[in-house]
């Protein structure tokens, strides 16, 4: 029996020492080293430097303003989502998710596809003007950065605030429409407050990644607008330590606040269920001058949102440059040779199915976690899944370099490095899509299990584990869509041998190997495309409860 | 107060409410009730997932072990990366080596520039992997801690290296010089017609919008040419012109192209019509010639000042790792690396000049600019203001592109 209790808090506290070895303490070490031994600009002067305070105003100014047009574009999507009765509602829930789970660096070629030079808005109008040389260009510098990150992020809002609206008992509103209430009153005393916490937790979500983005801004910024995030990865690369960890430690505490925030928003919904009934509309049943709104709406969402993704598709066949259509992209990634795309696809789908089995073995006794009694225990499982999140990615590769990979001597061949730091990036999700399951579970099932004789081992198995199945699913998927779009810390970590898709992209995006750029995205949005709706036919549940 | 109506209503829809949530339960305690399947299977399934997925991460990356001693090699991405076959070149040029020393050199070029190699070596400072490593130039060895990481080492035969490069480069044998080249601004033929200034170019010029605009350069945080260019212009306004360096600066930074790293700078220049002129090297005609004959389809534009042309020396050079596991045989590959075979195959797979004197160049380098055609601004511009000032400038530069 004693050993039985080990064993079983074992378990329980793997995920949480792994994190601590992996995440928490490489990071503290090389914070502490940087900040007290250097070499580089002390903390000091890292902070009062102007350069330092124009990029902070500038990540906070690019992550408010990407994030109040999110909030502004998502509400009417929210509850076009909840309230139009439409076909294939679950499938379109689905897609929803996809832009979020798509690897920033992918974003970005779909999006200079749309909105760059030459692109597809660049041609319509080179051609209506009849110019020769490129003309518009939405896809650089603050505009293109704050458009990506709506584009990104506007699914967040829409999922989380339209399944908050599907709580909303139609009898409340009901009521007030029968008490006289405007439709204004409705929507200020009624439909707002109950929204608010998911609003918000959406809103914070985004803003947090809107403030550590990486991929996007470096790829768009053209070095004159950077996130911290940026301004971190440029000082360790060029072996400024010193100002690399003052920046990285500005970042935690900023971030954990909002962390800490999300969290404690998190408690306040936990109570509601969703209703039995939901009450939508079919489109003929809404007023001409709403339908007029809704169909301006849907066009603006098509070319904001689906438009980049789709333009994944051209970019993969379509070369810009000398106006062809080609199959090079593809037979690029075929190419087992130097600079050929074969290796880096391989090693995206070794390392990422590698990270979403750990993720999720790692994810199932962080959930247990939450749901423990001993007081405290919930909480620090709560900030160890979400710290993967809120502390940058090149901070945490660094770390795992010089504290972990270093000493062992696994520089040589760091491919365990990328699998650890893919892991931790998807952590948060597989944890929290498997703690959702968790909550739903009937504790009486597992009381009536205890009395008809099973084992703890059965219990697990035959009981807790196929009830739980969906949301490990869901949580894997979502763990595997993070790991194989991870950029900045592969970037970091990665010899030539151990290239993923992400970097490659990156790289033939600065050469401006366009094509193959595109062919590279276009295989990863496959991939993440099909994994989701293997997902929504597995579980037949919407896998967007996990945020 | 409700209607009687109204009251009916809403019971019917609590009797809706109450219908449908029975029927969600029936299904949903069937769904939850489903085929007992052996957890083994499920067990043993992802088993076999992980364990193939790592069995080919480890066929893939692996490297058979060898009796014979490795020496790692630590170099940027692009190093001999551009001759007539760059997969065989490190045999062609290394292989000697390995021969004769009964070793393997194992070429690391890192996917980075020279900066993220030096950091790249502070990581992994405390077990370095690397023994030797080649591209830090003469700027980059006057950044702070750079010497810390390298063991000063004055090869056996680095007589045969003129002493103009190890003053230029660095005096103290932290780095032997391995090639140079010459840092200028090059220009698209077909661009001539429509500034005729290219043929006598000067900083001013060059604020000229349609001209700052048409100007691709590289970020000199993550590229050496980029730096060049920076030192190259601290250099013409602070010694020659005698006015502020950051002047030109703020004239052009809305207009002027600032790419990562030359490739990328490169890419954009080649590609864009309406960029006329780039900063490069004065070998970029001759590569040209080489590769596709004919006339070269760009031009040299060094900076010109009172009758004289200018333009910065960039000397790349090799050194030790300090601590790196096999010192010996570190110092007899840099030894090696300074001989007519490995020095010979500079010219045409990295399109520098070799620093062996006496090295026989292809023909197609009479479309390159040469040492002896400009003035060299390392001279005016010396190693110690340089050292003292690097940081400061880069601080500046960055203010003023940011704001």
């Amino acid at each position: 029996m004693e050993w039985r209790i080990l064993i079983r808090w074992g378990a329980i506290a793997s995920p949480l020492v792994l994190l601590a070895v992996f995440l928490v303490y490489p990071v503290v070490a090389v914070l502490f080293e940087g900040l007290v031994f250097g070499p580089g600009t002390s903390f000091i002067d890292a902070i009062s430097s102007m350069v330092t305070q124009t990029v902070l105003s500038f990540t906070f100014a690019q992550a408010i303003v990407s994030t109040i047009l999110v909030v502004i574009i998502g509400l009417p999507g929210a509850f076009l989502l909840a309230r139009l009765r439409i076909r294939g509602k679950s499938l379109l829930r689905a897609s929803l998710i996809v832009p979020f789970v798509l690897p920033p660096i992918v974003v970005v070629v779909g999006f200079l596809r749309v909105f760059g030079e030459y692109g597809i808005l660049d041609s319509v109008l080179m051609t209506m003007t009849g110019a020769s040389e490129s003309i518009l260009n939405l896809a650089n510098g603050v505009v293109g950065i704050v458009l990506a990150h709506t584009f990104y992020n506007i699914p967040l809002v829409i999922v989380m605030v339209s399944s908050a609206l599907e709580r909303l008992d139609p009898e409340i509103e009901e009521t007030a429409e029968i008490l006289g209430a405007t439709s204004l009153q409705k929507f200020r005393y009624i439909i707002l407050p109950h929204i608010r916490a998911s609003l918000l937790a959406a809103s914070i979500l985004t803003f947090l990644f809107c403030f550590m983005s990486f991929p996007i801004v470096l790829a768009l910024g053209e070095g004159r607008f950077m996130t911290l995030e940026v301004r971190i990865w440029n000082a360790f690369r060029t072996f400024d330590f010193g100002e690399a960890s003052s920046l990285a430690v500005i970042q935690i505490l900023i971030t954990l606040a909002l962390a800490y925030s999300y969290i404690k928003l998190g408690r306040i919904e936990e109570g509601n269920v969703r209703t039995a009934t939901i009450k939508t509309l079919a489109f003929d049943e809404i007023s001409l001058k709403w339908r007029i709104c809704t169909i301006g709406y849907l066009v603006l969402f098509v070319v904001l949102v689906a438009g980049p993704i789709i333009a994944i598709a051209q970019a993969a066949v379509y070369n810009p440059f000398s106006n062809q259509y080609t199959l090079e992209g593809f037979t690029n990634l075929l190419d087992p040779g130097t600079g050929g795309g074969l290796l880096p696809l391989v090693n995206s789908l070794l390392y990422a199915v590698l990270a979403t089995l750990l993720a999720v073995v790692l994810g199932i006794p962080l959930a247990y976690l939450h749901r423990t009694r001993q007081k405290g225990l919930p909480t620090l499982a709560s900030a160890m899944t979400l710290l993967p999140l809120g502390v940058s990615a090149i901070t945490v590769a660094y770390g795992l370099m010089r504290i972990i990979a270093v000493p062992l001597g696994l520089t040589t061949n760091p491919w365990v490095l990328i699998v650890i730091a893919q892991t931790l990036i998807g952590l948060p999700f597989s944890a929290r899509a498997i703690e959702i399951s968790l909550r739903n579970i009937d504790p009486e099932v597992l009381e009536q299990a205890e009395s008809l004789g099973a084992s703890q081992l059965q219990r697990l198995f035959y009981i807790e584990l196929p009830l739980l199945a969906p949301g490990i699913l869901a949580g894997g998927v979502f763990a595997f869509a993070m790991a194989i779009g991870e950029m900045s810390a592969t970037l970091f970590i990665a010899l030539e041998q151990n290239t993923t898709l992400a970097v490659v992209i990156y790289q033939y995006l600065g050469v401006r190997r366009m094509v193959d750029a595109g062919a590279a995205a276009f295989v990863l949005v496959a991939i993440c495309f099909i994994a989701f709706l293997a997902i929504e036919k597995l579980s037949g549940e919407t896998s967007g409860g996990a945020l | 107060m409700l209607s009687l109506q109204s009251k009916l209503f809403i019971s019917v829809c609590n009797i809706t409410v109450l219908y449908n949530t029975d029927i969600r339960m029936v299904v949903s305690v069937m769904s939850e009730y489903p085929e007992r399947r052996d957890p083994r299977t499920v067990v043993a399934a992802v088993a076999i997932v992980a364990i193939i997925a790592v069995a080919s991460i480890v066929i893939i990356t692996f490297r058979p072990p060898s009796e014979k001693p490795t020496l790692v090699v630590y170099t940027y991405d692009s190093f001999m990366q551009w001759g007539d076959d760059p997969d065989t070149i490190f045999e062609l040029a290394f292989g000697p080596f390995e021969e004769r020393f009964d070793c393997i050199v194992r070429i690391e070029r890192l996917q980075t520039d020279a900066n993220g190699i030096i950091s790249r070596l502070g990581t992994e400072q405390s077990n370095p992997v690397a023994d030797v490593v080649i591209g830090i130039d003469n700027i980059l060895i006057l950044q702070s801690g750079v010497t810390d990481l390298l063991t000063a080492y004055e090869p056996s035969n680095i007589d045969v290296v003129n002493s103009t490069f190890i003053d230029a480069l660095d005096p103290n044998h932290y780095i032997v010089p391995f090639d140079f080249g010459l840092v200028t601004l090059i220009y698209k033929n077909n661009s001539l017609e429509m500034f005729p200034e290219f043929n006598n170019l000067t900083f001013a010029d060059l604020t000229d919008p349609a001209l700052a605009g048409g100007l691709v350069t590289q970020n000199p945080h993550f590229s050496s040419p980029g730096l060049a260019f920076l030192l190259t212009e601290i250099a013409v306004h602070e010694k020659l012109l005698h006015v502020n360096w950051t002047d030109w600066w703020i004239a052009v930074n809305e207009y002027i192209d600032v790419q990562p790293g030359w490739s990328e700078a490169w890419s954009v220049w080649y590609d864009t019509p309406s960029k006329h002129i780039m900063n490069s090297y004065g070998t970029d005609g001759a590569y040209s010639v080489y590769f596709y004959g004919g006339e070269p389809e760009t031009g040299i534009a060094p900076i010109y000042y009172d009758g004289d042309y200018y333009a910065w020396m960039q000397v790349e050079g090799m050194g030790l790792v300090k601590n790196g596991p096999n010192p010996e045989l570190a110092e007899l590959f840099i030894d090696y690396c300074l001989n007519e075979t490995v020095q010979s195959l500079i010219a045409t797979n990295q399109w520098m000049f070799p620093v062996r004197s006496g090295v026989v160049l292809d023909p197609a380098f009479e479309y390159a600019l040469h040492p002896s055609e400009v003035s060299l601004l390392n001279e005016i511009l010396a190693r110690p203001e340089i050292a003292a000032n690097l940081t400061s400038w880069l601080d500046t530069y960055d203010e003023i592109r940011i704001t």
